[in-house]
C-alpha cells in the first residue's frame, strides 16, 4: 500500500504547494526477503498542452513530443521488461503492476481515430517505427499480426476531451525482444539531467540488467486539474529487483568463486561438523548494503531543476529499528522528513553536495517484514509435446477471502491456432481438495480469430475468480507449418508467445468483502516458447540437388528416346551437304593425285578411280556418326 | 509396348522363379555381414560437436575449494536422511532445497504394474535463472535410488552442492530444475509426463499428480549416478548412459559435449555400455556395437534419463564406474562445465545426429551407414512374399503331364498362339493364363492370427507377476501346437489349396517385411529392434510345406526296404525341420534369452510388463503382434503338407 501512497505522494505535495513542478524525480528503496532489494525510480515531467501544441518544450522531451504529435497519439504506454517478479516471496507488485510490462517490449497507445481505420493504422505504424528509432528497439516489427485491439483490459489513464471518444486503442507486444543497455541509454537521454546528476546517476546498464527483474516504462498522458490548464505529463519509471549479494560483488572480480574455507559459515550443530565438513548455515537477519556498493556509484549531485519542486528524492521503506547512515560530501545538509508512517524514511538530496550515499548495516530484526499479498497468482504454460499440437494451461489462484473479477487478455501469434471449443475454465477451491472442479462461465468474452499471416488471435475474458480457489484455463491448439522463408535464423529455438495480461478489477465500493483494492491492478504471466515444426534447413539444397539429378537422368534419357530415330546404318539417306562435300573432297584428292601422277608421268584414269572410292568411304563414316545402334525387329 | 511385352515374358522365366530364395538368403547374409563392417574406420566416423553454440569445455570451472567441505556435509546429511522414514525423508529433502534457495515442490505418483502398486514421491526444486525469462529450462537429476536400487548418496549430495553453487551465478539463460525422483524408472517417468500435460488423467494403472511448479521448455537433462556412501570412493571412468525408451536416442551433441568435457577438460575417461577397457580395436568396437544393438532393441529404460528422451528432451546419465583416482569434485566440475555448455545453447539441440550407433565414446556409425542392414533383412521377406505371390498365380499343369507317364499317347500340353505385332509364337497355354487367386481364406487366416496375437500380449502385460511364468509356459505350449492344429483344421475342414497356402504366407511376409510397415518402418525408429527381429524371423522366408506321404523316386528293385528307408529318412528330416522351426519361435527365444543372461523368466517378463504399462515400451508389441503371427503362419504352412493340389 505504501507504494500506492508514494505514487500519489508527489501529487499531494503538489496540491499543497499549489504550483505543479514541471519536473520531479523519486527513488523508492525497499529490501525484499531473501536478500533482494527493490529500487523504483520515477521521473515525472510535464508541460502545458498549449506549450506542447506550439512545440515549446522544456522538461518534456522534444524528440518524443514530436513523434507523438506526428502520429496523433493521445496517450502512450511503452514498456521494456526483463526477468520475472517472484510473487511468492516478494509479495504484491510495485505500483500495482501498472508500470510493468511483459517480457520484451510492450506498447499500447490511444490514437486519434479521425480518418477511419486506414488512417489509424498509418498512424500506428508511424508511431512504432519512430519509437523504434528513438529507443533502439525492434518496435518496427509490430505489424498487423502483432497488433490487437483490447476491449476491456486497458482504460485511458489521462483526462481526455470528450471522455475518450474519437480515440482508438492499439496494443502490440514483442516477447522475443531482449532489453539491454541500448534501450536504457535513449531512455536516460529523455531526462533533463540525462543520468549525470540526481538519482538517475545510479542507473548504470551493468547493474540494471543484472537485476532479477527489471521493467522500464514510459507513460504519456494528459492530466487536467480543476481550474487549471491541462498538462501533458510524461512519467518514466525504472523498477528493478537486485540480488544484494550479487550486486555487491566488486566489479573487478565478479566471479562467484567458492569462498575460502575460513569464510564459510557453518552450521556447527550438525553432528558431523568437522574441519573439512561444513553444512552451510542459513543466513539470518537483514543484509548490509549501501547505494554505492549496490549501484557501483553513490548518487551524484541532485537534479532539482524545476521551480517549486520540494518533494523528497529518496524514500526508504524499512523497519523502524534499522540503523541508516547517510553520507554526504561537501555539505552536511540533510533533509529527513518524519513521515507519519514509521516504516518510511524520506530524504532530499542536497543541492550543494557532490555525492550522497545511504548505507545500512547488517542487523537482525525480530519483526517480520510487512508484506502485502498479491491480488492473484498467475502462471501459464504450454503443455504437450511433439510438433503437431499442444495445449495452453493457465492457472489463476485467488488467495483472498473475497471473489475477484478479472480480465484475462491473450494475444497469440497467428501460427498458434487455438480451438475455442476446447476452452475450459474450471475452478476448484484450494481449501479442500476433494471437491470436484466446477466450470466457471466467463461473464464476457471477446475473441478475434487469427487470419494466416494477417492477424493474430485476440482473446479477452471477463471472469470471476471465486474466493480462495484456483481457476484453470485450458485450451488446445494446433501448430501451423510456416513457409521456410518465414523462419527466423534461430528457428529451432521456438517462437515466443506473448505473456497473458491479467487486469484485476477493483471491487465494488458497496461490497461487503471489505479490504479489497479500490484501484485495479495488473499482472502478467511469463512469456512462452512455442516449438513449431522446423524443417531441416539443409533439406532445400538436398532437394534441389536430388531433383536436378533425377531430371537430368530421367528427362535426358526420355528426351533422347523420343527424339532419336533408330534406323539401320544402310537406311540412312545421305545428306546433300555431305554428298557435295565428299564430291568436292574427292575432286580435290583426284586432282592432287592426278597432279602427282602427272609429275611421275603416269596415266590419268587410275587416279580418278581411287578418288571415287575415297568418296564412298567418307560418306559411310559420316553416317556411322549419326545413327545409333539399330535393333532388328526380327529379334522379337 | 516393347518393354512391357518383354517384362511379361520375364514372368515365366524359369531362372527368375528359382531366384527368390537365393536372393532372400543373400539379403539376409549381406544384412548381417553389414554390421560387421561398421566398426571399420571406413564405415564409421569420429564424433564431433556439430552445434557451434555449445562450446564444450571452453569455460573455466570454479567448482572446488570450500565446496568440497559443503559436499561432504551434504553427503552426511543425505546419509542421515536415508536413515529416517519416507515422509521425514521427503520433508528433510524439501528443507535442504529450500535452504539452498530453490522453489520446492513435491509430486506423488502411483503406478499399478503386474498387479502391484508402485508408489513414490518426487521432490524437485526450481532455480530461476536470474536473467532468464522462464521460457527454457534444464534438468539436473539425482534419483534417490539409482537404477540398480542403491541409494545415490554421493550423486544426490553432489547435485545439492551444485545447485547451491549454481544459485550464486547470474549467467544462467535457462532455469535449472533439480529433480530428485524417488527411483530411476517410475519417478522420472511420472515427473516428465506430468510436466508435459495439463492435468494428468487418472487411470487404473496410473495416478500421477500434476506439478505445482513448472518452468519453460526443457532443453536437456543430466542425471548423476554415484551411489557411494559417506566414506567416499574414487572412480575410474564415467559411464555415459544414453538409451531412451524404445531405442530413442538423445542428440549426439549432448553425448559429445559430455565426452569432450569429461575427457578433454577434466581428463576423466568415458566408457559406453560399461566397457571399461576399450582399446579401440575392431573387436572392442564390435562388442560395443553389439551391446548397443541389444540394449536399444530391448527398448527398456537404462537409467533415470530414459524417460525424458521420448518427450524430445535430450538426456544422459553420468554413472561412475571402476576404481580410480577421480573424486566427486571432478564429477562436479564435469557437470558444471556440461551445464555451462547447455546454457550456451540458443536453440534446442538439433544440429547433430539423432540416429547413431556408438562404437566407442568418440566413434559412431550414422544412420546412412547402418540402416541398409535392417532394410536388407526387411527386403528378404518382401522378396519371398512377392515370389510366393507369383507362384500362387501359376497353374500347375506340367506336373500332371509328367505323372501320366504310363499312358503311351502322351498328352500334349495345350498350346496357344501369341501374336505381338508381327511376331508370332506358340506357347503353352498355362504360361499365359493367370490362375484365379482365392484370397478370402488366406486373408481371413492371417487376420485371425494377428487378432489372436493380442491374447499373449494382453495376458503377459496385465496378469499379476506371480502368474507371468505360468502364462508364458501356456503361451509356449499353445504357440507350438497352434500351427499343427490350425493346419489340420485348414486341410481337413476347409481343404486349403497349395495356392492358398502360398498366398497366406505371402500376406504374412508382406506384413512382416514391407509394411514392417512393420520391419522397414520400425527400422527407421528403432533400428536395433527391427534388426534383431529380422534376424530371428529370417527362417520364415524359407519355410515351405514339408513333404507328406511317400514318393516313388527309388528303383523298384529295392522294393519295400528302400521305401521304408526312404520314409524313415523323410520323417527324420521333417522332425529336424520342425524342431528347428520350433526353436525359432518367440516364446522359445525368450526362454533362451533368459538362460543366456541368466535371469529368471519371471523377472524378465516383469521388466517387460513394467516397460509396457508405465513407459510405453513397444518391444512386447513387436514380439507378440508382429513376429509371433508371422511365425504361426509360417508354422501352418510348414505343417500343412502342401495342401490340396
Amino acid at each position: 500500500m505504501k507504494l500506492a501512497q508514494l505514487l500519489i505522494l508527489p501529487a499531494t505535495l503538489l496540491s499543497a504547494v499549489l504550483a505543479i513542478p514541471e519536473y520531479s524525480e523519486h527513488l523508492h528503496l525497499r529490501p525484499l526477503p531473501n536478500g533482494y532489494l527493490y529500487a523504483g525510480f520515477n521521473f515525472t515531467a510535464s508541460t502545458s498542452l498549449s506549450a506542447y501544441e506550439s512545440q515549446h518544450f522544456r522538461y518534456f522531451p522534444r524528440s518524443l513530443g514530436q513523434i507523438l504529435q506526428h502520429s496523433h497519439t493521445k496517450e502512450l504506454h511503452l514498456r521494456f521488461a526483463l526477468g520475472r517478479w517472484d510473487d511468492e516471496s516478494w509479495g504484491s507488485r510495485p505500483r500495482d503492476g501498472k508500470r510493468e510490462g511483459g517480457t520484451g517490449v510492450e506498447i499500447w497507445a490511444w490514437l486519434d481515430s479521425g480518418g477511419g481505420k486506414p488512417a489509424v493504422e498509418e498512424r500506428w505504424s508511424s508511431l512504432v517505427n519512430s519509437l523504434s528509432g528513438l529507443f533502439c528497439a525492434s518496435l518496427n516489427f509490430i505489424d498487423r499480426t502483432k497488433t490487437t485491439r483490447p476491449v476491456l483490459s486497458f482504460e485511458p489513464e489521462g483526462t481526455h476531451r470528450g471522455g475518450g471518444d474519437g480515440m482508438e486503442l492499439l496494443h502490440g507486444t514483442l516477447p522475443h525482444e531482449v532489453v539491454c543497455t541500448e534501450n536504457l541509454t535513449p531512455f536516460l537521454k529523455l531526462l533533463p539531467c540525462k543520468g549525470k546528476a540526481g538519482i538517475s546517476s545510479l542507473l548504470d546498464g551493468h547493474k540494471v540488467f543484472d537485476a532479477n527483474w527489471q521493467t522500464m516504462s514510459i507513460d504519456v498522458r494528459p492530466v487536467c486539474h480543476v481550474g487549471e490548464e491541462c498538462r501533458l505529463e510524461i512519467q518514466q519509471t525504472v523498477d528493478i529487483v537486485l540480488d544484494i549479494e550479487r550486486s555487491m560483488r566488486p566489479r573487478n572480480d565478479p566471479i562467484p568463486r567458492p569462498r575460502p574455507v575460513e569464510e564459510l559459515e557453518c552450521d556447527e550443530s550438525k553432528s558431523y561438523h568437522a574441519s573439512d565438513t561444513c553444512y552451510p548455515r542459513r543466513k539470518e537477519g537483514e543484509m548490509a548494503w549501501s547505494l554505492s556498493q549496490i549501484f557501483g556509484t553513490p548518487v551524484r549531485g541532485s537534479c532539482h531543476v524545476a521551480d517549486g519542486d520540494e518533494s523528497p528524492d529518496v524514500s526508504l521503506e524499512i523497519s523502524p529499528d534499522r540503523a541508516v547512515e547517510v553520507l554526504h560530501s561537501g555539505s552536511n545538509e540533510t533533509l529527513m522528513s518524519d513521515a507519519q508512517d514509521q516504516r518510511l524514511r524520506v530524504y532530499r538530496l542536497s543541492d550543494s553536495g557532490k555525492y550522497t550515499d545511504i548505507s545500512l548495516i547488517q542487523q537482525i530484526i525480530q519483526e517480520a517484514p510487512h508484506q502485502e499479498q498479491p491480488p492473484l497468482y498467475a502462471s501459464r504454460q504450454i503443455t504437450g509435446f511433439g510438433q503437431e499440437r499442444g495445449g495452453m494451461h493457465a492457472v489463476l489462484h485467488n488467495p483472498h477471502t473475497y471473489p475477484q473479477r478479472i480480465v484475462y487478455l491473450e494475444s497469440l501469434p497467428w501460427f498458434l491456432r487455438p480451438y475455442m471449443h476446447t476452452l475450459k475454465v474450471l475452478s476448484h477451491p484450494t481449501t479442500s481438495h476433494d471437491q470436484p472442479a466446477t466450470p466457471v462461465k466467463p461473464d464476457k468474452m471477446f475473441y478475434t480469430p487469427a487470419l494466416d499471416r494477417k492477424r493474430g488471435t485476440h482473446l479477452e475474458l471477463l471472469l470471476t475468480i471465486p474466493a480462495q480457489s484456483t481457476v484453470e484455463l485450458t485450451y488446445d491448439f494446433d501448430k501451423a507449418i510456416l513457409r521456410y522463408t518465414e523462419y527466423p535464423p534461430d528457428a529451432n529455438r521456438g517462437f515466443d508467445v506473448a505473456p497473458a495480461i491479467i487486469r484485476v478489477l477493483p471491487l465494488n465500493s458497496n461490497s461487503t468483502a471489505g479490504n479489497g483494492k479500490t484501484q485495479d491492478s495488473y499482472l502478467r504471466t511469463t512469456s512462452l516458447l512455442l516449438p513449431l515444426p522446423t524443417p531441416d534447413f539443409s533439406m532445400p539444397y538436398n532437394v534441389i540437388i536430388l531433383t536436378s539429378t533425377v531430371i537430368a537422368l530421367g528427362f535426358g534419357s526420355i528426351f533422347n528416346l523420343l527424339v532419336r530415330r533408330f534406323v539401320l546404318a544402310e537406311e540412312v539417306p545421305r545428306s546433300a551437304l555431305a554428298v557435295r562435300v565428299a564430291g568436292v573432297m574427292g575432286k580435290v584428292r583426284g586432282w592432287v593425285r592426278s597432279l602427282k601422277g602427272r609429275m611421275r608421268g603416269g596415266g590419268d584414269g587410275g587416279g580418278r578411280a581411287v578418288g571415287g572410292a575415297g568418296e564412298a568411304a567418307g560418306g559411310a563414316g559420316g553416317m556411322n556418326g549419326i545413327s545409333g545402334v539399330a535393333e532388328s525387329r526380327k529379334e522379337r | 509396348m516393347a518393354l512391357s511385352a518383354r517384362l511379361l515374358t520375364l514372368r515365366n522365366s524359369p531362372v527368375l522363379l528359382k531366384l527368390p530364395p537365393y536372393l532372400s538368403a543373400l539379403c539376409i547374409v549381406i544384412g548381417i555381414a553389414w554390421l560387421f563392417i561398421l566398426p571399420l574406420n571406413e564405415y564409421s566416423r569420429q564424433t564431433y560437436v556439430s552445434e557451434n553454440a555449445i562450446l564444450p569445455g571452453q569455460v573455466h570451472t570454479y567448482f572446488g575449494g570450500s565446496e568440497h567441505n559443503v559436499f561432504r556435509a551434504y553427503r552426511q546429511e543425505v546419509y542421515q536422511i536415508s536413515q529416517v522414514s519416507e515422509t521425514d525423508r521427503l520433508a528433510a529433502l524439501e528443507n535442504v532445497l529450500r535452504e539452498i534457495g530453490l522453489k520446492v515442490a513435491a509430486q506423488p505418483y502411483r503406478f499399478t504394474v503386474a498387479g502391484e502398486d508402485v508408489e513414490g514421491t518426487n521432490v524437485y526444486g526450481l532455480l530461476q535463472g536470474p536473467r532468464a525469462d522462464a521460457t527454457e529450462a534444464m534438468v539436473l537429476m539425482a534419483a534417490w535410488l539409482n537404477f540398480e536400487g542403491e541409494i545415490n548418496y554421493s550423486g544426490l549430495a553432489l547435485a545439492l552442492t551444485l545447485a547451491r553453487y549454481f544459485k550464486r551465478w547470474s549467467i544462467w539463460s535457462k532455469d535449472i530444475i533439480l529433480l530428485i525422483p524417488a527411483d530411476s524408472t517410475y519417478g522420472p517417468e511420472a515427473w516428465v509426463s506430468a510436466y508435459h500435460s495439463t492435468s494428468p488423467d487418472i487411470t487404473a494403472t496410473r495416478n500421477v499428480s500434476s506439478l505445482p511448479i513448472k518452468a519453460g521448455a526443457l532443453q536437456a537433462a543430466v542425471a548423476l549416478d554415484y551411489p557411494v556412501g559417506p566414506w567416499g570412493h574414487r572412480f575410474d571412468k564415467l559411464d555415459i548412459l544414453y538409451d531412451g525408451i524404445n531405442g530413442a536416442l538423445p542428440n549426439l551433441d549432448l553425448l559429445n559435449t559430455a565426452v569432450a568435457v569429461a575427457s578433454g577438460q577434466m581428463g576423466i575417461g568415458c566408457s559406453i555400455h560399461g566397457i571399461l577397457s576399450h582399446s579401440d580395436s575392431y573387436r572392442d568396437r564390435l562388442t560395443t556395437l553389439a551391446k548397443g544393438v541389444v540394449t536399444q532393441s530391448a527398448g527398456q529404460a537404462t537409467g533415470p534419463h530414459s524417460a525424458f528422451v521420448p518427450y524430445h528432451v535430450d538426456a544422459i546419465t553420468l554413472k561412475t564406474v571402476g576404481d580410480g583416482w577421480h573424486d566427486e569434485m571432478s564429477l562436479g566440475r564435469t557437470t558444471e562445465s556440461l551445464f555451462r555448455g547447455i546454457n550456451n545453447l540458443l536453440e534446442h539441440l538439433h544440429q547433430s545426429f539423432f540416429f547413431y550407433i556408438l562404437l566407442n565414446a568418440n566413434r559412431f556409425a550414422s544412420i546412412g551407414n547402418y540402416l541398409p542392414a535392417a532394410m536388407l533383412l526387411a527386403g528378404s521377406f518382401t522378396v519371398t512374399a512377392l515370389a510366393l505371390w507369383v507362384q500362387s498365380g501359376q497353374v500347375a499343369v506340367q506336373s500332371a503331364a509328367k505323372v501320366a507317364g504310363t499312358d503311351r499317347t502322351e498328352k500334349q500340353p495345350e498350346l496357344e498362339v501369341v501374336k505381338i505385332g508381327d511376331a508370332v509364337a506358340l506357347v503353352p497355354a498355362a504360361t499365359t493364363k493367370p490362375a484365379e487367386r482365392e484370397m478370402l481364406l488366406p486373408a481371413a487366416v492371417v487376420l485371425a492370427i494377428h487378432l489372436a496375437s493380442f491374447l499373449p500380449l494382453y495376458s503377459l502385460n496385465s496378469l499379476h507377476r506371480q502368474y507371468l511364468p505360468t502364462a508364458l509356459q501356456a503361451i509356449t505350449a499353445t504357440s507350438l501346437l497352434l500351427p499343427a492344429l490350425a493346419s489340420t483344421a485348414l486341410t481337413r475342414r476347409f481343404e486349403i489349396s497349395t495356392q492358398q497356402i502360398q498366398i497366406m504366407q505371402s500376406f504374412s511376409l508382406l506384413l512382416l517385411g514391407t509394411s514392417l510397415a512393420t520391419l522397414a518402418t520400425l527400422a527407421t525408429l528403432n533400428f536395433s529392434l527391427a534388426f534383431v527381429v529380422g534376424v530371428l524371423a529370417s527362417p520364415l522366408s524359407f519355410v515351405r510345406p514339408l513333404p507328406r506321404g511317400t514318393s516313388t523316386g527309388f528303383p523298384a528293385v529295392l522294393g519295400r526296404v528302400g521305401e521304408a528307408y526312404q520314409y524313415a529318412l523323410q520323417v527324420t528330416m521333417n522332425l529336424i525341420a520342425t524342431l528347428l522351426y520350433a526353436a525359432t519361435s518367440p516364446p522359445v527365444v525368450l526362454y533362451a534369452l533368459c538362460w543366456y543372461i541368466s535371469q529368471d523368466v519371471g523377472g524378465l517378463l516383469l521388466e517387460m510388463a513394467k516397460g509396457w504399462s508405465v513407459q510405453g515400451v513397444y518391444t512386447s508389441f513387436v514380439i507378440w503382434a508382429v513376429w509371433w503371427p508371422a511365425w504361426v503362419v509360417g508354422g501352418i504352412a510348414l505343417s500343412s503338407g502342401g495342401g490340396q493340389r
